[in-house]
């Protein structure tokens, strides 16, 4: 791993672009991805800063769009406007993207907001419930309630956004198996195009995670937590929602393209503050503060605060991380490819290995968690983090 | 040059923490031989360790001028350390000097260590000067620590000097006490040389630097000289004597105490308690010189990592070259690889060297419980010590085992004697006799296998008595008993780094807390992990550590990659520092953990 020259290169055409508006109405508890209040920011001189930077390096005719954060719906539907029509005047994502995502809280989506955003080249929005459980939401410092995320819901709906999903988050404190299917039931029969379910994650630096060492509140025992998982792909699947991900759920066609990238290890350019990209083997985060954001591009400054570009190893051993999550597993020759190596596999004898402890399958050419190994995706994975040479023959 | 009339040679003894090092302290502020602005507390302990933990370690030295009637004398400081794992440094300061100030804390009285330094002092035919500290504290009791001297070591105690060593209070009269009671060293400065090693530190600029004792003669810089012991022969490139820093000197002659320098390197070219001499004109005869310190625990040391075993090889003879007093010799393990079985004076010291080993030389070690040397009755009658369980011939090969026992001396307050007594025979303690030192205070002796010793007595020791009990031991002998190999299984193997030897009537206690450990300890893998504990091939206890069902993040994306790659990494290095057995992962506090019956290491 070595610090490179933060390179403001353009990346190639058709590379996938991220979009991160960092503005939250509130912060949520257990959320660790970068937000600030919305309330006393100036939203505007910030979707000026993110297209000066899309005016640099954005790459052209992407064949994804993602808009995350943070709530993206958040901003006023003048400013949502002036975004997307920004981005496409410098990239011309509306004719070459095959997806075009918008992430939005239900406090913020409305019919009006998902008109504009569908006007303005969005296809697919995620929407984010996270739970049915008043008590939860409130755990969770969420802003809306349970009948605002059916509303927006039906918003999305109604205004013709032809991919919906939902983003539920399941083993909250207390939450019973029971009660998860009970919830997860009710979304999916609002028959949402795909689901994203998560086990809650106790993020270091969350308040969540203070809260959890300070003993004032209990994670769920883990075998409920087991139950919850596994009660989540089977209620899926019965609703035609295949799990493809650890915790993403699609109909057949529905797969996130932008997301299914990540995992294939792919490259991308991301935009905003705290904003994440990947490419020619060099990874790069943006600053991780709106007003750091805005100066240095007001200045003509670099956003990208910290990169490395990782040995090949390495690179192989991210691939295999990340392409195990993927139902479809990956093709070892392809991994090798991402990496950039040729010549016999590094990664072989720890398939292999796994393979013999059950933890892997082969089919059809590609490696894959098995059903006992989907569940220890981490602990698969990291026997892949640093590979050694193979030896010569 | 001094005459030898106007030198004198003392040693301070004390039990831990009775305030030997302040006293020092105060000698050299007001003897002017440091400027109390220049004076860091505890002076004379050079080591990191030894000033963050309070205690001596290695026996230091350091010339003083005292005035007494116009006369200036040249007065020979000599530390001591004052734990019970030191008593060979003790005894070997001991003899470099002629006096002993007997310094006991007159807030807490009479204590173990207190009992069994004096009596090396006796032994050594030592003039006592005894000394109550702390006087300035209101709970001090002098008078009655006076009686406690009296009666527990039948010295004199109506004259003893009552100071402050920390305001300095009666710390002069000390220094006249030290002139008018302790006699001058015997000895010709014009006889052939005869000085002893008393100690020797490694400098890496310098080479090892000698602490000696003359006896007789005189020797100079620039001189040819013998080890009598060794028959090496080196030039005295430097000599002097510790003012406390090294100063420079061109000569020392009989009765002094200094240091020599010769560049010295490797190790074993210097023997603590050798005899040196001039190599032109040589003494007829080597003075005494040490018992061989005696080990009473072994562990072993392993690289955690197995690269790392030349590392730990030179690493342990550099520290051999400034502690003379452990041992270390190559050993394998079926589990953990190469490594080095290693002797230590006792517990403390073995905590100590670990430290050492990892601070001054950044290394990674496992280290096995400790264990004691166990003598082996062989079914053709010969015997052999065996230092590791491992090394335990299988049952049909030997008639017998024995195991070392010591003699224990433990100082309690009186109120504390039943709970002692319960300790004592749980520990398999044989009752000797009871001493009152005072109404409100006793002496038990127990013999007690030295194995238990190091097991938990002292911790219990400690807790049962409110920390108020001391304790001292010896080792007086081998015992056969009816011991046995606790084996610990782990997925079925045989762990012999996690095996002991106890006796037949704990296997099942000993076995049961073991595999609890260990169950604490082994972190859950993706199967399941079974620990069994066994005699023979009877299982007498059994655990299972459940397979980890669940170890996946659930949200990964762009922005969380490095991120969550490097967590992934960091939970990799950390199973890296464990020890892989079979396919099993053991980290290092478990091999320390698992034999020992302290409780806060598990």
């Amino acid at each position: 791993m070595d610090l490179c020259e933060p390179g403001r290169a353009r990346p190639a055409a058709g590379t996938p672009l991220y979009v991160h508006l960092p503005f939250c109405a509130a912060k949520c508890t257990y959320c660790d991805f970068y937000s600030v209040p919305a309330e006393g920011h100036d939203l505007g001189g910030m979707v000026d800063a993110i297209l000066e930077e899309a005016r640099q390096r954005a790459p052209e005719r992407p064949r994804t769009v993602f808009l995350g954060g943070g709530t993206p719906s958040l901003l006023p539907p003048a400013l949502l406007r002036r975004l997307l029509d920004g981005l496409d005047a410098l990239t011309g994502f509306r004719a070459s993207a095959e997806e075009v995502t918008a992430e939005c809280n239900p406090e913020s989506l409305d019919l009006e907001r998902a008109r504009v955003l569908l006007e303005g080249g969005v296809r697919r929005v995620s929407i984010g419930f996270q739970s049915l459980r008043p008590e939860v939401l409130e755990s969770f410092g969420r802003v809306h309630d349970v009948d605002q995320a059916f509303a927006a819901f039906a918003a999305a709906r109604r205004a013709g956004v032809p991919w919906v999903s939902v983003d539920l988050i399941f083993a909250a404190p207390g939450l019973e198996p029971e009660a998860w299917r009970e919830d997860l039931a009710r979304v999916l029969a609002l028959g949402p195009d795909h689901l994203s379910a998560y086990a809650l994650i106790f993020e270091p630096g969350t308040r969540f995670e203070t809260e959890r060492r300070r003993g004032r509140i209990q994670p769920v025992p883990e075998e409920d937590e087991l139950a919850m998982f596994h009660a989540t792909r089977e209620l899926a699947g019965g609703a035609g929602l295949d799990a493809y991900e650890v915790s993403n759920f699609a109909k057949n066609g529905a797969q996130c393209l932008h997301n299914v990238n990540y995992w294939r290890n792919g490259p991308y350019l991301g935009l905003g503050p705290s904003a994440a990209s990947h490419v020619d083997g060099v990874r790069s985060v943006n600053v991780r503060s709106v007003e750091g954001y805005r100066a240095r591009l007001g200045a003509d400054r670099d956003p990208v605060t910290s990169s490395e570009r990782l040995e090949p190893l390495a690179r192989l051993g991210e691939t295999w991380w990340l392409g195990l999550r993927l139902a479809a597993g990956l093709e070892p020759e392809a991994a090798l490819a991402v990496a950039g190596l040729t010549g016999p596999d590094p990664a072989a004898e720890t398939v292999a290995r796994l393979v013999g402890e059950g933890l892997l399958e082969r089919a059809e050419g590609r490696v894959r968690l098995t059903e006992r190994g989907l569940p220890l995706a981490d602990a698969v994975g990291r026997e892949f983090l640093g590979l050694a040479a193979p030896a010569a023959p | 040059m001094v005459d030898i009339q106007h030198i004198r040679n003392f040693a301070i003894i004390a039990h831990i923490d009775h305030g030997k090092s302040t006293l020092a302290d105060r000698f050299l502020e007001v003897t002017g031989a440091v400027q109390r602005r220049d004076l860091k507390a505890q002076m004379l302990d050079d080591m990191e360790l030894e000033r963050e933990r309070g205690i001596t370690i290695k026996a230091r030295a350091v010339t003083i001028y005292h005035e007494v009637g116009g006369q200036r004398y040249e007065l020979n400081l000599i530390d001591t350390p004052g734990h019970v794992d030191f008593n060979y440094e003790v005894q070997k300061s001991l003899q470099a000097c002629e006096g002993s100030i007997l310094l006991v804390d007159s807030s807490q009285g009479v204590e173990a260590q207190t009992v069994a330094n004096a009596y090396l002092a006796i032994e050594a035919d030592h003039a006592l000067v005894p000394v109550l500290n702390k006087t300035d504290l209101p709970h001090s009791h002098a008078d009655e620590v006076c009686e406690e001297i009296e009666n527990v070591l039948g010295i004199d105690a109506t004259e003893a000097h009552r100071v402050s060593a920390k305001t300095g209070a009666g710390v002069p009269a000390v220094l006249d006490s030290v002139v008018a009671e302790i006699p001058p060293p015997e000895g010709d400065p014009d006889a052939p040389l005869q000085a002893l090693i008393f100690d020797a530190v490694y400098d890496e600029y310098r080479g090892i630097i000698v602490y000696l004792r003359v006896f007789n003669g005189t020797i100079r810089k620039g001189d040819s000289i013998r080890m009598m012991g060794t028959g090496k022969v080196y030039e005295a490139i430097e000599i002097g004597r510790f003012a406390p820093k090294m100063a420079k000197d061109l000569s020392l002659a009989a009765g002094e105490v200094g240091y020599f320098i010769s560049n010295i390197k490797r190790l074993g070219d210097v023997v603590i308690g050798d005899t040196m001499t001039h190599h032109k004109a040589p003494a007829a005869g080597m003075l005494p010189g040490y018992a061989p310190p005696q080990h009473m625990v072994y562990a072993d040391f392993y690289p955690t990592s197995p690269g790392d075993y030349e590392l730990l090889r030179e690493a342990l003879e550099t520290l051999s070259l400034s502690d003379s007093s452990f041992s270390f010799a190559p050993v394998t393990s079926d589990a953990l690889g190469f490594g080095f079985r290693c002797g230590f004076l006792g517990l403390l010291h073995m905590e100590i060297v670990q430290q050492r080993l990892e601070r001054e030389h950044d290394l990674d070690m496992i280290q096995t419980a400790p264990t004691v040397t166990y003598r082996i009755r062989m079914a053709d009658g010969t015997e052999q010590d065996i230092s590791s369980p491992g090394a335990l011939p299988s049952p049909d090969k030997f008639e017998q085992v024995l195991e070392p026992i010591a003699r224990v001396g433990m100082l309690v307050p009186s109120e504390y004697i039943g709970a002692m007594m319960q300790i004592a025979n749980d520990h398999r303690g044989v009752f000797v006799r009871q001493e009152y030192l005072s109404p409100t205070r006793v002496q038990l002796v127990y013999d007690v296998p030295m194995a238990e010793i190091i097991y938990d007595f002292y911790d219990k020791l400690k807790s049962a008595t409110r920390g108020y009990g001391t304790l001292n031991y010896e080792i007086t002998g081998y015992h056969a008993d009816e011991l046995v190999k606790l084996r610990i299984l782990v997925n079925n193997k045989e762990v012999d780094a996690l095996s002991s030897i106890v006796h037949r009537s704990q296997a099942e206690t000993r076995g049961r807390a073991a595999i609890k450990k260990l169950r604490k300890e082994i972190p859950r893998h993706m199967f399941e992990v079974r620990l069994q504990a066994a005699v023979g091939s009877r299982i007498i206890a059994r655990e299972a550590i459940a397979a980890l069902r669940k170890d996946v993040t659930a949200k990964c994306y762009g922005g969380d990659i490095t991120r969550k790659r490097k967590l992934l990494e960091k939970q990799k290095a950390g199973k890296r520092r464990m020890r892989q057995i079979g396919n099993v992962d053991i980290p290092q506090k478990a091999f320390l953990a698992v034999l020992s019956g302290d409780e806060k290491k598990s």
